[in-house]
């Protein structure tokens, strides 16, 4: 049966937020910057991309290009508090709305059309109402499936509405880029180029066979998607598979060497990534550590317990353990701890009082952090951090119904 | 040096010594054996730094002297030889020339000068009933924890009591406990006064130990080292460092809900029950009322069971979860017709005795329901 997918992406939408919750922000060019030690731009508003400002330009570059750009530190409460209220409005035209970042979904609204009619009219609706609540415009694709929604979003910016027809899909796929579908890196980009294939309609034609020798199991998908053709399923919150792992990642604010600084931010993660595991009900026995290197290099490490751990401090003193058997080669930038191997928790219940005390202690934390807000009560060394969670949101990260992130 | 020797007995003597030769290769020297020949005895001696054996068998020497090569790479090559009468010996830098039949090797050795010391024990040694401590192994080595991170509940726990004559022996993983209490005649040290733990592995050799000998053993103690010796082998090993944790404080005062259960029905049923538990946890549900016990188990993706089971009982009605890999444990090693199950409720812990024997129990945290 064909599908019926919308593509919502928010326009500037950590620039858009600033510039609706200080009214002497609009119209003028805003970025977003990480912290005030960033040097990177993570948005820029429409009025600044008029200049030429993108995403991840170094901001004396961006300084160059306009002088009288404004930075505002990124304040990711607002964003997920905002960015909430928009996932439930969606929410009102089909239970399918598969939150694929911060400030992009995918909608599927094929059972919902004969209540609304067409799905340009949702989009319309949807368009509307995030306009008259939050002040903010957002880009719709219309596709039969994610892969062409997404490119149909992409087509016009800012407040945009575009239909990819299932007839009119090979046409437009025709010349376009391969570099353009989500989900071609520059990398694959690159590859394809030298096998000659630049375009959407080269790649939809080119010898499969061909493909799967150069990129593996991926060489098949890649020869549906330069024909347009995806299958994937929205997926809303319920019906992502099981947690298999439970992770968070951070870049820190400025690039970092020290063994006591480093283990600070692992002390952080491992309580963000505790917390989940127990609101889970999970427990994990392999403990993983990711380093991003001041050149962008990255790699994990992992360690297995020697039993199941949910506590934050175990969790903590796993990370350590790991990064002590490291030499860091260079300045640390990107810091992530993910536990996998997840079990529904054990119920047994320790012998000694001590280890009891323990258990019933992290409820207690659990409870007031569940109640007043995350670290509310946390470890007194992460005091100076000022108690937010990461200082820059990371792509897989989501506002709601978080199952499986993993470090990106 | 240079000797011949039984290919039997050379087996046996290497085959004793492979649990205990170190396995990471920290140090190289660890994987060896150090042989020494001298007047018309064979030593062999394999340590880890935590636990040593040394043992001597009787040989024809023709040149005294010691060498050392891989425990691993020797004990194969014995293994495969024929019946015959193995020469055995040391060449320059440690080189060594096995000759058997028509076969030759010659093996790569390191110097014996190496090869860590043995400790010597010679004060506070005690004969004790070899049979009396194997069974108090097997009535505790169940429960020791083989978390590394919690290292002092990794071995066993030995105490002697000296006002009730009492030795003692206890083990926790920290969700389950078993200890036995022995009467003994003999007067032991402070240090067994003290209480020691010994490590996991040390155990383990003590007892293939004690399955290989005749008549009685004697223990001794000197720093952190404990020693089990009978005439030909000496087992050493180190106290396991750190505290045992206050075992009297997790054990149950006496309760009015106390279930006299036929053994081995439990141990059967226990069995059968745990088969749709949960893979991992084992966690079943246990249901006591008036002579009447009924364990239940179910996992969403196989099924559930459940049996009834006769017994006396008239306390309250209780219903409790277990991991029952923890009571089938326990059950195991009582050697008795019925046990005694004693409960609180369903959040404290339980506890299982012979009938009629006080000396051994068992300590098991229930699971949450």
């Amino acid at each position: 049966m064909e599908r019926t997918i919308l593509h919502i992406d928010m326009n500037a939408f950590f620039a858009a937020v600033e510039q609706q919750s200080n009214p002497a922000l609009r119209g003028r060019p805003v970025a977003v910057i990480g912290s005030r030690q960033r040097t990177i731009i993570l948005t820029a508003s429409y009025e600044a991309r008029a200049y030429g400002i993108k995403t991840g330009m170094m901001l004396h570059e961006a300084r160059q290009k306009c002088p009288d750009l404004i930075l505002v530190p990124a304040n990711n409460r607002l964003y997920t508090h905002v960015s909430s209220g928009i996932i439930r409005l969606m929410q009102d035209y089909t239970p399918q709305v598969e939150v694929f970042s911060i400030d992009e979904a995918f909608l599927d609204v094929t059972g919902s059309l004969n209540v609304f009619t067409s799905a340009e009219r949702i989009a319309y609706l949807i368009k509307s109402r995030i306009k008259a609540r939050f002040g903010l415009t957002c880009s719709v694709g219309i596709a039969p499936n994610k892969l062409l929604a997404k490119l149909a979003s992409e087509m016009k910016k800012p407040d945009g509405l575009t239909r990819i027809a299932a007839d009119d899909v090979a046409r437009v796929l025709e010349n376009l880029p391969v570099g353009e579908l989500c989900g071609i890196g520059r990398r694959t980009q690159e590859k394809l180029a030298r096998l000659g294939v630049h375009t959407c309609g080269e790649l939809g034609r080119f010898p499969v066979a061909v493909l799967r020798a150069h990129f593996g199991v991926v060489g098949e998908r890649l020869a549906l998607m330069g024909r347009g053709i995806d299958g994937s399923p929205v997926l809303s919150p319920e019906q992502e598979p099981e947690v298999k792992t439970v992770g968070h990642g951070m870049t820190l604010e400025r690039d970092i060497s020290s063994r006591e600084e480093i283990a600070r931010f692992l002390l952080q993660l491992a309580e963000m990534v505790g917390r989940r595991a127990r609101r889970y009900g999970v427990s994990g026995q392999t403990v993983t550590l990711t380093l991003r290197y001041a050149d962008f290099s990255t790699f994990s490490r992992q360690r297995v317990q020697p039993q199941q751990i949910w506590r934050s401090e175990e969790i903590y003193h796993a990370a350590l353990q790991i990064l002590d058997s490291l030499l860091l080669a260079q300045p640390v930038r990107l810091l992530g701890v993910r536990l996998s191997q997840l079990q529904p928790r054990e119920r047994q219940i320790p012998l000694f009082d001590e280890e009891r005390r323990r258990e019933s202690l992290t409820a207690a934390l659990d409870g007031v952090n569940e109640r007043y807000g995350e670290f509310s009560v946390m470890p007194a060394s992460l005091l100076p951090l000022k108690g937010k969670g990461s200082h820059v949101i990371s792509p897989a990260w989501r506002p709601e119904g978080i199952r499986n992130v993993k470090v990106s | 040096m240079e000797f011949r020797i039984e290919k039997e007995i050379f087996l046996k003597a290497m085959t004793k010594v492979q649990g205990i030769i170190e396995k990471k290769h920290t140090l190289p020297i660890l994987a060896n054996v150090l042989i020494e020949a001298q007047d018309h005895n064979i030593t062999f001696t394999a340590t880890d730094l935590e636990v040593g054996l040394k043992s001597r068998y009787g040989a024809n020497i023709l040149k005294s002297g010691k060498v050392t090569v891989s425990a691993k790479k020797l004990f194969e090559i014995i293994k495969e030889l024929p019946e015959a009468e193995i020469s055995f010996c040391a060449k320059n830098n440690f080189w060594v020339e096995i000759k058997c039949g028509k076969s030759v090797f010659n093996l790569v050795g390191l110097s014996p000068d190496e090869f860590p010391k043995f400790p010597v024990i010679d004060t506070d040694i005690k004969d004790i009933d070899k049979n009396m401590i194997n069974e108090m192994i097997d009535k505790t080595i169940f429960s020791v924890s083989n978390d590394e991170t919690k290292f002092n509940l990794t071995g066993i726990y030995i105490k002697y009591n000296s006002e009730e004559g009492n030795l003692v022996f206890v083990s926790t993983d920290g969700h389950r406990l078993s200890l036995i209490n022995k009467k003994i005649n003999e007067k032991l040290s402070d240090k067994f006064e003290d209480g020691f733990i010994l490590p996991k592995k040390g155990i383990i050799e003590l007892k293939k130990l004690l399955e290989n000998i005749d008549g009685n053993i004697n223990i001794g103690i000197s720093d952190n080292n404990f020693s089990v010796s009978n005439e030909n082998t000496t087992l050493i090993m180190r106290m396991v460092d750190g505290d045992f944790p206050d075992y009297n404080r997790v054990i149950p005062e006496k309760s009015k809900n106390v279930a006299v259960i036929d053994k081995d029905i439990f141990l059967h049923s226990l069995k059968r029950i745990s088969v749709l538990s949960n893979e991992k946890s084992k966690g079943i549900k246990i249901k006591l009322e008036k002579d009447l016990m009924t364990l239940t188990s179910s996992n969403p993706d196989l099924g559930d069971a459940k049996e009834e089971i006769n017994i006396i009982y008239s306390g309250d009605e209780i219903i409790i979860g277990f991991n029952a890999k923890y009571i089938i444990d326990i059950l195991q090693a009582i050697k008795e017709e019925n046990i005694k199950f004693s409960l609180k409720d369903n959040i404290s812990p339980g506890r299982i005795t012979p009938e009629n024997d006080e000396n051994y129990l068992s300590v098991i945290m229930p699971m949450r329901l």
